[in-house]
């Protein structure tokens, strides 16, 4: 009798419980994001780490001086070329690619007197592609290079003296 | 295997194909865009280069040293009044004036220009230091010196070798000694 007493209590003590459950879910997209990094070899980029980044060459003439970061690997009778150096750097994320596929291409046509290259590439408002593996996570260096006709202004030459944008497009295709 | 059996086979396998292409597709054809825009400010510029004439190592042209840059040396041997010069590439003159002699040497300067609607430029020459008393320096018979530019062209063509001559003269009474000077050209577009 005192047993069965004691049992008895000691139901009463539990405090009472109740359980639920969530189901969660969570759809974990993949992806990739393409950023500018300034290259030690070339000039520094403003917004340098992002997405939509500055590249300035300075002054740039066939036999003057340049800014630091920029080369002048030709000197031609018709043209020269200046170069910088600058990163691109791709990150996947939820994606089992191994590598990817860079192009670029001109937001509109090179101004006057102007070509542009990534590495051996000449860009056109069309894609054109750089590098078909790029590798994840990685800073990959590539050359920017400017051929300019030393011809005269209004003679086919670029305009001298006042500061002349373009823009370049890039995109990353995961592999 | 009943009917049931392979029905479920075929459709774990199927199953599995799906997966398998589900993770392919996840992982190709994501894209990540950029844009970058590029600045410069082109000048307009101009070169200078000294170059062999093509009569080089013929009497009256002297090869140059690092000939094709702007930066140049020129060796015209050695000289006295009564011996003449060491170099058969050196002319030389005697009597040239009351008791001088002359050695001198040609050579070819080529100014380019880039981005510059500019027709043509002059040319200008200075040494480097007074030349001691008797010892005169030219370009083109032109006494040079060492306060300030002197002119040697108005209206040179761009990208055309002009030749040049350059010359010492040398009186008598001038003590034997090395004859040095660096001689700066400037080319100012016109």
């Amino acid at each position: 009798m005192a047993a069965l007493m004691l049992w008895s209590a000691a139901l009463f003590a539990q405090n009472p419980t109740a359980t639920g459950t969530i189901n969660a879910t969570l759809i974990n997209k993949s992806g990739i994001s393409l950023v500018f990094d300034s290259d030690p070899g070339g000039v520094a980029l403003g917004n340098n780490g992002s997405s939509t980044a500055s590249l300035n060459f300075g002054v740039i003439s066939a036999f003057g001086p340049l800014a630091a970061g920029v080369t002048r690997p030709v000197v031609g009778a018709n043209s020269y070329t200046v170069r910088t150096l600058f990163d691109v750097q791709v990150i996947q994320a939820g994606s089992t690619s191994p590598n990817y596929t860079l192009t670029a291409q001109l937001a509109a046509a090179a101004p006057t007197g102007f070509a542009y290259a990534v590495d051996a590439v000449t860009l056109t408002t069309a894609a054109q592609t750089i590098q078909t593996n790029g590798t994840y996570g990685t800073d990959v260096q590539h050359s920017l290079n400017l051929t300019v006709s030393t011809a005269a202004p209004g003679a086919g030459g670029p305009a001298v003296g006042t500061p002349i944008s373009a823009t370049i497009n890039f995109t990353a295709t995961s592999n | 295997m009943n009917m049931n059996d392979r029905i479920g086979v075929w459709r774990s396998l199927f199953v599995a194909c799906s997966c398998l292409w589900s993770l392919t597709a996840a992982g190709q054809g994501q894209t990540g865009t950029a844009q970058l825009t590029i600045t410069m400010t082109v000048q307009s510029s101009i070169s200078l280069v000294f170059q062999d004439n093509p009569a080089v190592g013929t009497n009256g042209f002297c090869p140059l040293t690092n000939s094709g840059t702007n930066n140049v040396g020129l060796d015209l041997g050695s000289a006295s009044f009564t011996g003449g010069d060491s170099l058969t590439c050196v002319a030389f003159i005697k009597n040239v004036g009351a008791g001088f002699y002359q050695v001198s040497s040609a050579f070819d300067v080529v100014v380019t220009k880039a981005n510059s609607s500019s027709p043509n430029y002059r040319l200008a020459a200075q040494i480097s230091a007074a030349p001691p008393a008797n010892v005169t320096w030219l370009i083109n018979n032109i006494a040079l010196t060492n306060s300030a530019f002197t002119q040697l062209d108005a209206t040179d063509n761009y990208a055309t070798p002009i030749t040049k001559t350059l010359q010492v003269q040398v009186k008598n009474p001038v003590p034997a000694q090395v004859l040095q000077e660096t001689i700066t050209f400037l080319a100012t577009a016109n």
